[in-house]
């Protein structure tokens, strides 16, 4: 059985709101708020009548209160020749009258105002939390004189871990201790925030009950929340004695709503302090709230700012650089100093790019198809293998992850990584209670310290770091949104020049051709008809003229077959590159019959991811080049060898032909350039254009090398696969 | 009586020189041209001007692509869906290489597509192919007369 939810389960059925009873170092009247008729008190009283002159002796005040503040003071009355300090409260119907033991009316020395003298300066020129809560517990300690006062904090979970103390000499330090959540049941934690101050000046002390004075009104109906008498919990005065505590307050420190920490003082003798020296006591605790709210604020504020520079800065390398989301791998200092990470990997659908200390790229993998399907915009957790038990493997590593997903889609996630921390934690006593044999749970008997070591888990995640996650991961869609939106408008102005070409080439194919035929038809039914009255001369002139027109009519053809390559879709498939290059071979060298040419194809040639009509097109220009540029060789030396480029594979053709020089390179690939005489070797120009534009579509690079006289090599690599580029 | 061949082309130059080809060819057959779409279309119909010719479809129909009017690819649709039009041999003689218009040419059942080459010679031995295959030694639909090639 759970130890630590029995304690939980019992304490939450404990009364302590109405425990229908008080501490018996004061004396109680409730009353109906709307008559003021006495309608309960506490049976302490010595009789009816001693009652009855309170309630005369009270001013009208106390039945105007407003409901739900703390106590007001009511000034002093004087009942059976005792003197008390009255205060009154209105809650859910009641007013709540308590009588105490009055204190000399000591004017401007009265604690409240020794606070507003010493404490507030000081105060003021405190920045941090620890110095803010150290000044705290000097000044509470000086005003109500216990022996021991210590001020924690509570983490996300609850525990309590104690950040300043003062004590008095023999009292055990708790510096640095943790006290876990168990000690102090929700519903308590839920009174603190309400009630602000709680004083138990005798732990062992006899609760004194209330009586009704209205058979319809059970005492323990009567909501003492608000009360400074309210009687606790026997289990909580349990856990004093075993503490060797016989008084103890609790002051709130309630930021943003929550209770954020106490300032718990103990004493080993009983401690009564006063009404006005409790006041001082809760307008410390809310004096010690606000600058802990404003120093916190201010820290995160600084730390935010600190985070959102790097943002900028991360988001400004986005849109100067690479497009890709990959790239925030490249600089990756920024990425590190942001979520203080030791590791940071971007995962795009099944690429993984990863810098620092980061789990194997599979597993990162795995968990971003896992945070995918959590859909959560940040995820981050300082504990991953405890809900992601394949993170138990990594050792160390990844012990503590925060995650952005950039897209609903696709698996789009930035990923950073901390490294397990070994955190020990000194509790104060061991942070489990027992249950006794009889069921009553037990309060821990042992305030020895106790360490636990906490393994597998990362420094927790900060707010701000959340923060400046989410507003990185706002920025990078934002940026993401943009580039498709650019794309698009890209891509739908491509799509109409496309169109425009597409017509011009069409117009191009039909009237520009015609002309060329006629030209050419009229041409040669003149020489034909006419040819024995035609001169040499003009036989000569109207040869050039039927040359020229075919020539042009070639030009028009091979223009068209150019741009229909970059308008036709890509059809890609496996090319096996040793079968294409022998068959072109072979074609080539039945057309060249008078030469000797010698093929060397190498049988290594990859098989690429290609278009097979436009590859064949591609490799019969490179090695029709290749022959054609060394023609006037004895022997045309031709070898194809395969290549490989930056992990892509490709080929060269080599040939030993006039080459070309290397100041020229530039123009190569340029339609209609063309580095030779055409005298010299025909053609069009348009062979080496081609061929780059065939390759560029699959995504691949060209290049060529060549030495004057001596040959050429032209190349090129495809990726892959048609790489995704995001 | 051989069956003519319908020429359907607009442009003058192109129009001489094909018939020019197609007498080189020496084929026997009558030619008779039309010059746009609308008027092809009369002819193969037996309406408006050629209301009055004797029935008969030609042997072949040599169909310019880019015509006035009704342009070729129309005309080629208008006798596929004709039934008394349905299986005459259509050629479509074109300067146009573009895949487009191949692709449609052949979806809507064009007999064959010829680009008309640059070169004189190229071009008088295509068109006199077309004329020998289509004219003489295809076989035609029954009922219809197969023309002989007057030698010589």
């Amino acid at each position: 059985m759970n130890a630590r939810l029995t304690d939980l389960d019992s304490c939450a059925t404990e009364p302590i709101r109405v425990p229908g009873a008080i501490q018996p170092h004061g004396r109680m009247l409730v009353l109906d708020a709307a008559s003021g008729v006495e309608v309960a008190h506490s049976a302490n009283w010595a009789d009816a009548a001693q009652r009855v002159a309170a309630l005369a002796a009270l001013s009208r005040r106390a039945l105007d209160l407003p409901d739900g503040e703390s106590p007001a003071a009511l000034g002093q009355v004087s009942i059976g020749g005792e003197e008390l300090d009255a205060s009154a409260h209105r809650l859910g119907g009641h007013v709540i009258v308590e009588f105490e033991p009055a204190t000399v009316d000591r004017g401007t020395q009265a604690p409240i105002y020794s606070l507003a003298r010493h404490f507030l300066p000081q105060l003021q020129r405190t920045r941090s939390v620890e110095d803010l809560l150290r000044l705290g517990v000097r000044e509470l300690k000086r005003l109500t004189g216990f022996g021991r006062c210590l001020a924690y904090r509570f983490d996300s979970e609850g525990h309590g871990q104690v950040l300043a103390e003062a004590l008095d000499e023999g009292y055990e330090s708790y510096a640095g201790h943790h006290f876990p959540a168990s000690d102090i049941p929700a519903q308590a934690r839920a009174l603190y925030c309400l009630n602000f101050i709680r004083l138990i000046a005798d732990a062992d002390y006899v609760p004194v009950p209330l009586e009704s004075l209205d058979a319809g009104l059970a005492p323990t109906a009567i909501d003492l929340s608000l009360a400074g008498l309210r009687s606790v919990s026997p289990v909580h005065l349990e856990y004093m004695r075993n503490m060797g505590t016989r008084a103890s307050m609790s002051v709130s420190i309630v930021v943003r709503g929550q209770l954020w920490g106490l300032v718990s003082c103990h004493d080993r003798d009983t401690r009564f302090l006063s009404f006005p020296t409790r006041a001082a006591c809760e307008h410390l605790g809310r004096l010690l709230s606000v600058q802990v709210e404003a120093a916190e604020e201010h820290a995160q504020g600084e730390q935010r700012h600190e985070l959102r520079e790097l943002t900028l800065h991360i988001i400004a390398q986005r849109t100067d650089l690479d497009a890709s989301l990959l790239g925030l791998v490249n600089e990756p200092a920024p990425m590190l100093r942001l979520a203080r990470a030791a590791g940071v990997a971007v995962v795009l659908n099944d690429v993984c790019r990863s810098y620092g200390e980061v789990p194997p790229a599979a597993e990162i993998l795995g968990l971003a198809e896992w945070l995918r399907h959590r859909g959560d915009e940040v995820f981050q957790s300082d504990r991953l293998a405890e809900i992601w038990p394949a993170a138990a493997d990594w050792g160390d590593v990844g012990a503590g992850v925060m995650a952005i997903a950039i897209s609903q889609v696709h698996r789009h996630v930035i990923l950073w990584f901390r490294t397990a921390v070994v955190q020990t934690i000194t509790w104060a006593g061991r942070p489990y209670k027992e249950v006794r044999a009889e069921g009553r749970i037990q309060p821990r008997r042992s305030f020895e310290s106790w360490k636990e070591e906490l393994r597998g888990r990362s420094l927790p995640w900060t707010s701000a770091e959340s923060a400046a996650a989410r507003e990185l991961r706002q920025s990078l869609i934002g940026i993401v949104l943009r580039r498709a939106e650019e794309l698009n408008e890209v891509a739908s102005e491509l799509g109409r020049v496309n169109k425009e070409l597409e017509a011009f080439s069409y117009t191009v194919s039909h009237d520009l051709r015609a002309p060329m035929r006629h030209i050419a038809g009229y041409v040669d039914l003149v020489l034909d008809t006419e040819s024995d009255s035609l001169g040499e001369k003009s036989r000569r002139y109207l040869q050039h003229v039927k040359d020229a027109s075919a020539y042009s009519g070639r030009l028009v053809d091979a223009l068209l077959d150019f741009s229909r390559m970059g308008r036709t879709a890509i059809k890609p498939g496996a090319v096996d590159m040793v079968a294409l290059c022998g068959e072109i071979a072979r074609e080539l060298t039945r057309f060249e019959a008078g030469r000797t040419i010698e093929w060397d194809i190498s049988p290594a040639l990859p098989t690429l991811h290609a278009d097979p009509m436009l590859m064949q097109v591609a490799m019969r220009n490179l090695m029709g080049n290749a022959v054609k540029y060394s023609r006037d060789r004895a022997v045309t030396q031709v070898h194809v060898i395969p290549v490989e480029r930056g992990g892509h594979a490709g080929l060269e053709v080599v040939d030993n032909g006039v080459g070309f020089d290397m100041r020229y390179v530039d123009k190569l690939f340029g339609v209609f350039q063309r580095l030779h005489q055409s005298d010299q070797f025909e053609g069009t120009g348009i062979g080496l254009a081609s061929f780059r534009r065939i390759v560029e579509r699959h995504g691949g690079e060209v290049w060529a090398r060549g030495v004057p006289g001596e040959g050429a090599r032209f190349g090129f690599v495809l990726p892959d696969k048609m790489e995704e580029m995001i | 009586m051989l069956k003519p061949i319908l020429l359907v082309e607009d442009d003058v130059r192109d129009l001489e020189l094909t018939l020019v080809a197609l007498e080189r060819s020496e084929l026997a057959n009558d030619v008779v041209v039309v010059r746009d779409g609308a008027q092809a279309l009369d002819y193969l119909r037996r309406q408006g001007e050629f209301a009055a010719r004797p029935a008969g479809n030609p042997a072949v129909v040599m169909l310019d692509l880019k015509l006035p009017k009704v342009d070729g690819l129309e005309v080629l649709k208008v006798v596929r869906e004709t039934p008394e039009l349905r299986s005459l041999p259509v050629v479509m003689l074109t300067s146009s290489h573009e895949e487009g218009d191949v692709v449609r040419s052949y979806a809507l059942g064009v007999n064959a597509y010829v680009v008309k080459p640059v070169e004189f010679k190229a071009f008088v031995a295509a068109i006199a192919d077309l004329g020998i295959f289509w004219a003489v030694l295809n076989e035609p639909p029954p009922g219809s007369t197969k023309a002989a090639r007057r030698l010589g």
